[in-house]
């Protein structure tokens, strides 16, 4: 009988306990579904995680989210809905954040891009100007490849031009050697008929105006050296005025006495002492500085 | 007689199951809250944070949120409800941590925007200056 009565007791105390652990679990979990909400949460953090440019942009936010909605997601009982909302909300919340924190290290990523595009941009600029240049320096080029022609063109018309004074080129220019045919012996006045041999030399100077011109007088030994360095002087100067009155500017040329000290032939014969007197017109080459492009 | 005795014997260690059964139930659902004043700060802190970063120029509603829910668990500490007042400070917190990188964001794109528009008026200057030549 008192088994009987112990075993009774064990029964009940067994279905106490039992009872117990019943109202535990009908206390913390009536019917236990994930809070309302966190289907969205999840379906938000799928669609961020899809995203191949952007998933990889915020590992450790995104991992947080994914930590938050699983929370979130956690069957929970009716009474504790209030818990429920929490969780979503802060689940929620993590997942903005991690789209946030992407975005930012995305446009930080663009950024590089926009630079390097900004970089190029300037490049070509810099390419464009290169290349204008360039092309004006071909134009150059073709210009002064013309003006080469040109030159040519010029040196052969010189040439001729030269060889219509009757002169020589020399290291000093060109020479141009007036006989004392023009000029009556013992004066410095020019003959009436020189003018035409002057003329071809008026001629060239104004075809070249860069040129300057030395005028030198030489006579030969006949007198003394004081009068033969005067009637030199005033010989080169008769030509010298000749020129300006023919509308040569004073500034282009000198004039030089130089008496009878620089004979070109020999002064014994009557045909030496006539090439000796003479007037030597030295067109100067031009000097390179004055030339401009 | 017994039989009342033994009852009687009986019906104790189901009181002390019954007790056991209810210390289960309230230590399993509602465990006693710790002081939210951790919570509390963290969430000013945040709070803080979000409004020297420039939120409320760039995420001005969601600093105000965050303001708001730092509001309620203040009221839920005067009310007692302590359990409240940590979720609603929690809930400020992330809130305003979303402040601060939605600011970080916007002033991002912000940058990339001015970016993109200096090069664009460099370009046309550059391709301007290209054609005066």
């Amino acid at each position: 009988m008192n088994n009987l009565f112990r075993n009774h007791a064990s029964y009940a105390t067994a279905l106490t306990v039992a009872a117990g652990v019943g109202l535990t679990l009908a206390g913390c979990a009536t019917a236990p579904v994930s809070p309302e909400g966190s289907a969205d949460v999840r379906a938000k953090l799928t669609q961020l995680q899809a995203d191949p440019e952007l998933a990889t942009r915020a590992p450790v936010a995104i991992r947080e989210a994914e930590a938050a909605v699983r929370t979130a997601e956690e069957p929970l009982a009716a009474a504790d809905a209030s818990l429920g909302t929490h969780r979503v909300y802060i689940a929620d919340r993590k997942v903005e954040i991690a789209m946030a924190q992407a975005a930012t290290k995305q446009a930080e990523l663009e950024r590089v891009k926009l630079g390097e595009e900004r970089e190029r941009s300037r490049l070509d600029a810099r390419t464009r100007e290169a290349d204008a240049a360039h092309a004006e320096a071909e134009a150059t080029r073709v210009a002064a490849a013309g003006a080469a022609t040109q030159a040519a063109l010029q040196a052969e018309d010189m040439q001729r031009q030269i060889d219509a004074l009757e002169a020589k080129a020399t290291e000093r220019g060109i020479v141009l050697t007036l006989g004392d045919v023009l000029f009556t012996s013992g004066r410095a006045d020019l003959k009436v008929g020189a003018a035409g041999n002057l003329d071809r030399l008026v001629a060239f100077l104004d075809q070249n105006p860069d040129r300057r011109v030395m005028i030198e007088g030489h006579t030969d030994n006949v007198g003394s050296d004081d009068s033969n360095l005067g009637l030199s002087q005033r010989r080169a100067d008769s030509v010298q005025s000749f020129l300006v009155q023919r509308g040569i500017a004073a500034g282009r040329i000198s004039t030089s006495g130089k008496g009878e000290h620089q004979p070109v032939a020999d002064n014994q014969s009557e045909g030496g002492r006539q090439q000796n007197r003479r007037v030597e017109v030295i067109i100067e080459n031009p000097t390179p500085v004055a030339k401009s492009p | 007689m017994n039989d009342r005795t033994a009852s009687g014997r009986a019906l104790r260690p189901m009181i002390a199951a019954s007790l056991a059964g209810i210390l289960i139930l309230v230590s399993a659902c509602a465990s006693a809250p710790l002081a939210p004043d951790s919570a509390l700060d963290g969430a000013r802190v945040a709070i803080s944070n979000a409004d020297k970063a420039g939120a409320g120029q760039h995420a001005n509603a969601e600093l105000a949120e965050a303001r708001a829910r730092l509001a309620l668990a203040d009221n839920a500490v005067k009310d007692e409800d302590m359990v409240a007042a940590e979720r609603f400070a929690r809930e400020s917190q992330v809130q305003a941590e979303l402040a601060s990188a939605r600011t970080a964001a916007a002033k991002a794109a912000a940058v990339n925007r001015d970016m993109e528009r200096g090069t664009e008026a460099m370009t046309e200057e550059m391709e301007r200056a290209g054609d005066q030549r």
